[in-house]
Formats: C-alpha cells, structure tokens, sequence
C-alpha cells in the first residue's frame, strides 16, 4: 500500500467525525465524533512516520493521545455536572450560554 | 499480506466509526466506537507501528471508551431518547464532510512513496522520546495531572 491510503483512510474518519459532530445533538456523541477526528490525525501521523522513516511523528500519537485522555476526563466531568444541573444530555437544553 | 489487513481493518474502523456516529442507542455507538479503535490499532499493526497500536488499544479502547461507558451507566438513558435527525443538517453535514474529505485527498494526490514497514517497538521510541522530546513530556505529565484534579473538581457535589 502506499501512503494515499492511509491519507484516505484518515480522510474518512475525519469525514464521519464532521459528520457526526455537525448532526447529532446528544452530547456523548458529539464526544464520540471528537475522538474520531484525534484517530484521524494519529493515522496520518503513522502514515508520514513510516514514509520518512523517523520516529517523531509516532511520538506525537503519544501526545494526542495524553491530551485526549484529558479531555475525556474534563469533558465528562462537565456533562455530568450539566446533566445533574439540567436532567439532559441534548445540546438544545443547554442554550444558557447562547447569546 | 500487510496491504490486505490494512484495508480489511481499514474499512472496519471507518464502518464501525460510522455506526458509532449514527446509532441512536449512547452505549452501543460506545461499543461500535470501542471496535473501531481496536481496528485502528490492528491498522498501525500493520504498518509496524507495534507499541503504538498496543497503547492505542489500552488507552483508547480500554481507558477512554470504558470511562465513557461508564459515566453513560449514572445517567438515565431513557431520558436521551433524541428526536430524528433533522433533513437539513444531515445535508449540510454530509455536504461539508464530503467537500473535506475530496479536499484532502485531492492534497494527498502530490504525495508518493510508500511508507517503509519498519518495525518500531518501545525501544526505538524510547530514546527520541525521553532525550529530544523531554519538555513536552514533563509538559503532558503536568497537563495530565491538571485535567485530573479539574475533573474532579468539576464533578464534585456542592454541599
């Protein structure tokens, strides 16, 4: 395989997570669809990892996957405050921070 | 071989991504979302990226999925039934995800060679990681450490 396979393969993933992101409105999927999009990312770090041959962009899937190890942890702490504080889990009950 | 796996896992992670997105039911789009990062590290298997795969699948599929889970287990799921999805986003949606996605393989079509199938393990990643990139290291510690003690402020009861 070459490498515009891994370029696809982290095209699609970023394609369902837009997706996902833009049509749902149940906040743990949205989550979902965000964790998609770091996957797509880690993909393609591999992909240009192994093309050129260093280690550098391997080390970064570490990184991202740090980061979204916390924001997995803050985020969740946050929805289940807001679903004690309202009783939901859809984004259209939480219009309080709207403008 | 590795071209075959790579495309059968490949497909996988994205049908299985794409079942995660669309399934009306939180806990089994966590479950597909859970297969779909397990294919993602049989993905990064294929290409020789060993140890990456292995954290993949204890991070990811072990770690994060599982924490989703079970936050989804205090809530009520009855209370998540969720309208049908609206004509207009899915179109716009699938409008801005088609468009992405032609413009990046549209990039991408620049781009040749392919990537070496060199195995990397812990011990190459190793050096790089503990000498070039120590500061980010510390850094990511310390983020980690922050998000921990946020999240359990945030989620603390008021008494």
């Amino acid at each position: 395989m070459s490498i515009t396979g891994y370029v696809i393969l982290s095209a699609l993933l970023f394609s369902v997570g837009l997706f996902g992101l833009i049509v749902r409105r149940n906040v743990i999927s949205l989550f979902f669809s965000l964790e998609l999009l770091l996957n797509s990312a880690n993909v393609l770090f591999v992909g240009f990892s192994k093309l050129y041959g260093n280690y550098y962009g391997e080390l970064f899937v570490f990184f991202v996957l740090a980061v979204a190890a916390a924001e997995a942890a803050v985020g969740l702490a946050i929805v289940v405050a807001l679903y004690r504080l309202k009783g939901s889990v859809n984004t259209e009950d939480y219009s309080s921070l709207r403008w | 071989m590795n071209g075959l796996f790579f495309y059968l896992f490949g497909f996988l992670a994205v049908a299985l991504g794409l079942a995660a997105v669309l399934q009306r039911n939180v806990i089994k789009g966590g479950v597909a979302l859970l297969g779909s990062f397990v294919s993602l590290g049989a993905v990064y298997f294929t290409s020789g990226a060993e140890f990456i795969g292995i954290v993949q699948v204890m991070v990811y599929g072990g770690a994060i999925i599982v924490l989703y889970l079970f936050a989804l287990m205090t809530m009520d799921l009855e209370k998540m039934k969720e309208e049908p999805l609206r004509l207009g986003f899915v179109s716009a949606g699938g409008f801005l995800a088609g468009v992405l996605f032609l413009l990046i393989v549209y990039g991408a079509m620049s781009l040749e060679g392919a990537p070496s199938l060199t195995v990397s393990g812990a011990k190459e990643l190793a050096s790089p990681l503990f000498y070039r990139f120590l500061l980010p290291f510390e850094v990511v510690s310390v983020l980690l450490l922050v998000a921990t003690i946020g999240a359990v402020a945030v989620g603390r009861r008021e008494e």
